[in-house]
């Protein structure tokens, strides 16, 4: 009897080690890179904040400010790779390089575009450059290589059209990138690089990787 | 004094063997980065007993000549010492003058030019360039073109194609064109020894010649804007030349897609419209 008591007691003793040792190690470890996750950006770019289609900012201090929205810091997952889809409202400005016209550093070397012909009737196509006179804006986190022009909407196209561009790219590991926009894009500011391109939260952010 | 005199020559013999071990940036990756380490080491060589006989006078006059009363008194008159006067006047300028001489000499080495004058001179062949020259030691022309936040490199020997990272050939001398798209910026390729500034409307042309491989950083050092602390590139390659030809011939067929929309090569560039983005 002691005997077998001594088994059961043994037993338990081990099985409880064994939880003991199972959720403490669980509770230990850290998350590892989240390989080969895919995540989705949304975003909308727009000739004035405070009147934007998808996520206005009526209450903005710079309702009239250029910018990216619905923010501009966004967090990705490391060693992933990102889909984005711009929803591109502002009309065009124009590159002063006209180098950043192409497409750089996305999955395929290309991106997705619809837009808007000069006939005002809905295009789409895979791109790896636009004329840099009909750039927009840039998606531009050069840290990763990334440099992707955003085709202005057409003054053709009806009312209230938005171009969408799609695309891909991969993370590096963890740590802050900076994105910015490279066309000078602030209205009303000398060389179109004051305001919205020297304030965080309108041309410019951070990518966080993690 | 003489005993000093004995101390100073030693502790400086050893200041100087110790200050000539040490390796002194931006070390020796170009010949100009080297030419500077070496005068760098010269300057600090020579330095070192000036520095340690003023650490020295410091020291003996606060050890020996300290206040042993607590009466406040002058101390004895100084009437002047002709041979003493004689000699730190001449040591000091000879000094001074080899260092002044040294300095030139290793400035003009670096052949530093800058222009400003009507654009449209072409250098190296310009747009129309034709690609690997295959000539050894005909300097390369590369053109370095800031803009708010980044680099962007043009070879104009190769046919203007323009960059995202600058990669240079091993032991070929290069001549770089720095200017600037928007506003005041400064090209730093700390490692090859080059510090240029990049203005709108201005060709700073310097001169480099790489001499070993391996990568650099480039960065901004002028303060220039939101993203100044990251207009950093750290992908600056020096490789061989064989690496250079396969890279260069692959950036102009990537250049391909993009190069009808990009104005021919011109020494630089202003940031016009005005009205850009208003």
């Amino acid at each position: 009897m002691i005997r077998r008591l001594s088994f059961v007691g043994a037993a338990v003793v081990i099985v409880v080690i064994a939880l003991v040792a199972f959720v403490g190690l669980f509770m230990l470890r850290q998350p590892g890179p989240l390989e080969g996750t895919t995540t989705t950006l949304h975003l909308e770019t727009v000739a004035a904040v405070g009147q934007a289609l998808e996520w206005p900012r009526p209450n903005d201090p710079h309702p009239d400010w250029v910018g990216y929205l619905p923010t501009t810091t966004w967090t990705v997952p490391a060693n992933s790779t990102i889909q984005v889809q711009i929803d591109q409202e502002d009309g065009a400005t124009g590159l002063r390089n006209p180098f950043w016209g192409k497409v750089f550093g996305t999955e395929g070397g290309n991106m997705h575009v619809t837009f808007f012909d000069d006939k005002g009737n809905p295009q789409e196509g895979d791109m790896t450059s636009i004329d840099p006179t009909q750039a927009a804006h840039t998606f531009a986190i050069p840290d990763l290589g990334v440099f992707v022009p955003l085709l202005g909407v057409n003054p053709n196209a009806p009312a209230g059209s938005t171009n969408v561009i799609t695309f891909s790219f991969k993370t590096k590991g963890p740590g802050h990138y900076r994105w910015q926009c490279f066309v000078p894009c602030a209205a009303k500011t000398i060389f179109g690089n004051g305001g919205p391109m020297q304030t965080i939260g309108y041309m410019g952010g951070t990518v966080i990787v993690v | 004094m003489v005993r000093l005199l004995i101390v100073w020559v030693i502790l400086s013999a050893i200041g100087i063997a110790g200050v000539l071990q040490i390796n002194y940036p931006p070390y020796d990756q170009s010949i100009q980065g080297q030419d500077q380490a070496t005068t760098l080491k010269l300057l600090t060589a020579l330095a070192t007993p000036v520095f340690l006989a003023v650490v020295m006078m410091v020291l003996y006059s606060a050890i020996f000549f300290r206040r042993t009363s607590r009466e406040l008194v002058d101390g004895p008159p100084m009437l002047g010492n002709t041979p003493i006067q004689i000699a730190w006047v001449a040591i000091s300028s000879i000094l001074v003058l080899f260092l002044a001489v040294v300095g030139i000499a290793t400035l003009s080495s670096e052949n530093v030019a800058q222009l400003v004058g009507a654009p449209g001179r072409t250098i190296g062949g310009g747009q129309t360039g034709g690609g690997t020259t295959g000539e050894e030691n005909k300097e390369i022309h590369v053109q370095v073109i800031a803009q708010q936040w980044y680099f962007t490199y043009r070879y104009a020997d190769y046919g203007g194609v323009e960059t995202t990272h600058l990669y240079l050939p091993v032991n070929h001398p290069v001549e770089l064109h720095v200017t600037s798209l928007d506003i005041i910026h400064s090209f730093w390729a700390y490692q090859l020894g080059v510090k240029a500034d990049a203005n709108p409307g201005v060709d700073n042309i310097f001169h480099v010649t790489p001499q070993k491989t391996g990568s650099f950083q480039v960065r901004c050092s002028e303060l220039c804007g939101l993203w100044h602390g990251h207009m950093v590139d750290s992908e600056g390659q020096v490789v061989n030349q064989s690496d250079f030809d396969t890279w260069i011939a692959q950036q102009q067929k990537d250049f391909e897609t993009i190069a009808k929309a990009v104005p021919s090569y011109a020494p630089y560039y202003f940031p016009l419209p005005l009205t850009k983005g208003s």
